[in-house]
C-alpha cells in the first residue's frame, strides 16, 4: 500500500512538522467527514491552499493527503446519499447496500491506518509514498 | 503516467471486486433484517387496522363472511398459499374498492360485491389484492411513498392520528406503479387458473368499470386508482388465452345470490 523512498533532499525540522500536520488534518477531516463526506475534502483543500507556497516536501505531502481524499469522497458520498434515500426516500434496504457500506468501511479503515502511519513517519522525516496516490502526486507536484 | 493509470484502474477494480464478493453474502438474513421488517409490518398493520376499525364499520354477517372465507380458502389451497396469514375484512362502504394493508389485511368494501356481476369477477379482484400481499407490494409502496423513517416512527408510537389518516388514505386511494399492477394482474390470472376460475370475467369487470368511470368516478375507486384499465383488461385476456380449461364455481348459485341480496338491502 505504501513504500518508503528517499526524497530529493533531506527535509528540515519545520518542514516535516508541517508535512505531518497535513495528514493529521486529513485524519481529523476523515472523522468529522464521516457523516458529511464533503467536509473531508474541504478541510484538506483548505490546508493544501494554505501551504501551496511552502517547501517542496510540505507541498508534496499536502498534495498526497489531498488526492487520497478524492476517492474516499466519491465512495462516502455514494454511501451517504444511498443511506439518505433508504431512510427518507424510495430505496429499500438490501444485501447490495449492506455490502457497499462494509466495503467503504474497509476502505475508510485502511485509509485511516495509512494516514496515521504516514503522519508518524513524515514527522520523523521519512518520505512515504502511497500506492497510486504517490505516483499521482509525483505527476501533479513538481519541485 | 501509464503506471498511474494502471494503478488507478487496479484500485478501482479492487474496490468493485470486494463489493462484488461481499454482495454474494445474504446480509438480509444474516443480520435478521427481514425479521425486523416483518415485526415493523406487523405493528404497522395493527395500527392501521385499529384506525380502520374505529372509523369504518366491519360487516360481521356469518353467511357472508363464510362465503368470502370459502373463496379465499379455494384460492389459497389451489395455489399453495398460507391462508392463515391473510385476514379478510368486509367493510360497509358504497365505494367500489378493495385493498391490502400491511400485515396481510385484505379489505373488501360492500360496494365492490354489489358492483360485481358474478363470483369470478370478485375472485379476480381478490386474487389481485392477494398477489399484492404475496409480493410484499404493500410495504414496498409505503416505503417508496412516505419513507422508512416515517414508518418506523409510527411503530415506535411517535406517529399521531394525522399520520395514521395519511397512511389510510394512501393505502386505500392510490395505485401501485404500473409494473407492480401488471405483476399483480398476471399473478392474479395464474391464481385464478389454478383455482379453476375463469379469468375472463375479471377482464370484463375492469373494462366495464372503465366505461362507467367518468359518470360515477367517486364510487369507482378501485378502477380510478388503477390506471389504464382497458389495457389491463386486454393483456389479461391475451395472457389467459388457451390457458384456462374448465370453470368450477366455488359458491353455490343460491349462496352467491343470497350474499348479493343481503348486501343490496344494506
Amino acid at each position: 500500500m505504501s513504500s518508503v523512498t528517499l526524497f530529493e533532499y533531506e527535509a528540515g525540522e519545520h518542514e516535516v512538522e508541517k508535512a505531518s500536520n497535513s495528514y493529521l488534518m486529513s485524519l481529523i477531516a476523515l472523522i468529522a467527514g464521516l457523516p458529511f463526506p464533503i467536509v473531508n475534502l474541504i478541510a484538506t483543500l483548505v490546508f493544501y491552499f494554505s501551504n501551496r507556497n511552502g517547501t517542496y516536501f510540505v507541498r508534496w505531502h499536502c498534495t498526497q493527503a489531498l488526492v487520497s481524499q478524492f476517492s474516499l469522497l466519491c465512495m462516502n458520498s455514494v454511501g451517504f446519499w444511498w443511506t439518505v434515500s433508504i431512510i427518507f426516500g424510495p430505496e429499500i434496504l438490501s444485501s447490495n447496500y449492506i455490502a457497499y457500506i462494509i466495503t467503504i468501511f474497509l476502505f475508510n479503515v485502511i485509509e485511516f491506518i495509512a494516514t496515521i502511519y504516514t503522519a508518524i513517519q513524515t514527522r520523523k522525516g521519512i518520505h512515504v509514498e502511497w500506492w497510486f496516490y504517490g505516483n499521482l502526486t509525483n505527476l501533479i507536484c513538481k519541485p | 503516467m501509464k503506471k498511474v493509470l494502471i494503478q488507478g484502474l487496479f484500485s478501482l477494480l479492487f474496490f468493485f471486486a470486494i463489493w462484488f464478493a461481499l454482495r454474494q453474502i445474504d446480509w438480509m438474513s444474516k443480520l435478521n433484517v427481514e425479521q425486523t421488517t416483518k415485526l415493523t409490518e406487523e405493528k404497522l398493520g395493527n395500527i392501521i387496522w385499529d384506525a380502520y376499525d374505529r372509523t369504518d364499520t366491519e360487516i360481521k354477517n356469518e353467511k357472508i363472511n363464510i362465503s368470502l372465507d370459502s373463496i379465499l380458502t379455494k384460492i389459497c389451497t389451489s395455489n399453495h398459499l398460507d391462508k392463515s396469514k391473510i385476514k379478510i375484512h368486509l367493510m360497509q362502504s358504497s365505494e367500489i374498492n378493495a385493498y391490502a394493508l400491511p400485515n396481510n389485511h385484505l379489505i373488501i368494501n360492500t360496494g365492490l360485491i354489489v358492483a360485481v356481476e358474478n363470483e369470478a369477477e370478485l375472485c379476480g379482484v381478490m386474487c389481485h389484492e392477494i398477489s399484492h400481499i404475496e409480493h410484499n407490494h404493500v410495504m414496498n409502496k409505503l416505503v417508496k411513498e412516505i419513507g422508512l423513517s416515517f414508518l418506523i416512527s409510527m411503530t415506535t408510537g411517535k406517529g399521531n392520528s394525522e399520520a395514521t389518516a395519511k397512511l389510510m388514505r394512501l393505502l386505500s386511494s392510490t395505485a401501485y406503479d404500473r409494473k407492480l399492477e401488471k405483476e399483480a394482474d398476471i399473478q392474479a390470472v395464474d391464481y385464478m387458473i389454478k383455482a379453476n376460475i375463469n379469468p375472463t370475467p375479471f377482464a370484463d369487470f375492469l373494462y366495464r368499470l372503465s366505461l362507467n368511470e367518468s359518470s360515477n368516478v367517486k364510487y369507482f375507486n378501485w378502477i380510478s386508482t388503477h390506471p389504464d384499465s382497458k389495457d389491463r383488461g386486454k393483456y389479461i385476456i391475451e395472457y389467459c388465452k388457451n390457458k384456462f380449461h374448465r370453470n368450477k364455481s366455488i359458491l353455490r348459485i343460491e349462496t352467491w345470490k343470497e350474499m348479493k341480496d343481503c348486501l343490496n338491502n344494506k
